[in-house]
């Protein structure tokens, strides 16, 4: 039997194999039912079941910035800071040094982060940085900022003063 | 020599699918996610795809560790690397920032992570290639 033939049997059985455990598994994948990206379900948007970092929504987040009660954190690139974010929020984007920013955010009774993808990848590194780091309630922002956007937070653009020890 | 390191590329790829396999299926549903935010597979393939990618990972690493139609495995694994290199590829080309949901976990989709692939892709393509251990006894007994 060729290489070619067995190769495609392996493929045959272990598809099954795997359609067999996903049944058997604690959270098997829905075979029926479509998944779509993240970012392209507002409803699913960065509700990922193994996140570390809780989670606030726009709409609980949006008072709190009025009010000024939680300190805002962007996780995008500078460029995208620059041209608009979250009225009063610092930049901090992953990989970069949380150490300047560090004694205003932990003097915030809440940290919410966020970034530009509703996955939230970025603001999760960012918010698992700045919990390392001490930092107490840190929250990672669902929807980021399209919806942000969408619901008409608080916006500004600019540089982040504050940020520009660590070169941001 | 060659078909010492052979075997060790064989055992080493075989071992990292295994493993690759075996932290995704308590968690089958979130792998999925992982696969439709590359937005690239249908959104209705997605949940068949995951759970069939999981299984043949599994059977395939268990063929290459314990050498039960490795070539075939290897060459099934060649292909599932350079599926997922692409698929990596497209995604930090088009700045989709995502986890890569290479081996169950939070780890990130990053340019290393493509890298890693094309070593791994380099090792199956080297094991698919080369001879099959009944081949080497007959060359080289010892």
């Amino acid at each position: 039997m060729g290489i070619l033939v067995r190769a495609v049997l392996l493929c045959f059985v272990g598809g099954v194999l795997g359609i067999a455990g996903n049944a058997l598994s604690p959270h098997p994948a829905r075979l029926g039912i479509p998944v779509h990206a993240a970012a392209e379900s507002s409803d699913a948007a960065c509700q990922d079941p193994r996140a570390s970092v809780a989670r606030v929504s726009v709409v609980e987040a949006k008072p709190l910035c009025i009010a000024c009660t939680a300190a805002f954190v962007d996780a995008r690139s500078a460029q995208e800071y620059a041209a608009g974010h979250i009225t009063g929020a610092v930049h901090l984007a992953p990989g970069h040094p949380a150490g300047p920013l560090l004694p205003k955010l932990s003097a915030a009774p809440t940290v919410i982060v966020y970034d530009r993808d509703r996955d939230c990848a970025a603001a999760d590194q960012v918010a698992v940085l700045l919990k390392s780091n001490g930092v107490r309630d840190v929250r990672v922002l669902t929807g980021a900022w399209p919806e942000w956007l969408a619901v008409g937070g608080p916006g500004e653009s600019g540089t982040c003063a504050l940020c520009t020890a660590g070169g941001q | 020599m060659m078909a010492r390191a052979l075997a060790v590329c064989r055992i080493v790829l075989g071992g990292l699918f295994i493993w690759a396999a075996v932290t995704k299926l308590p968690d089958v549903a979130a792998f999925a996610q992982d696969v439709a935010n590359y937005r690239v597979i249908p959104a209705a393939l997605v949940p068949i795809l995951a759970a069939a990618v999981v299984g043949i990972e599994l059977l395939a690493g268990i063929a290459l560790v314990t050498g039960v139609m490795e070539r075939p495995a290897a060459a099934v694994l060649a292909v599932l690397l350079a599926a997922f290199t692409g698929l990596l590829t497209q995604a930090l080309l088009r700045g989709i920032d995502l986890r890569c949901g290479c081996f169950g976990g939070d780890e990130r989709a990053s340019w290393w992570t493509v890298v890693r692939d094309l070593v791994m892709l380099a090792a199956a393509v080297a094991v698919a290639r080369g001879p099959s251990p009944a081949r080497t006894n007959v060359t080289n007994p010892a």
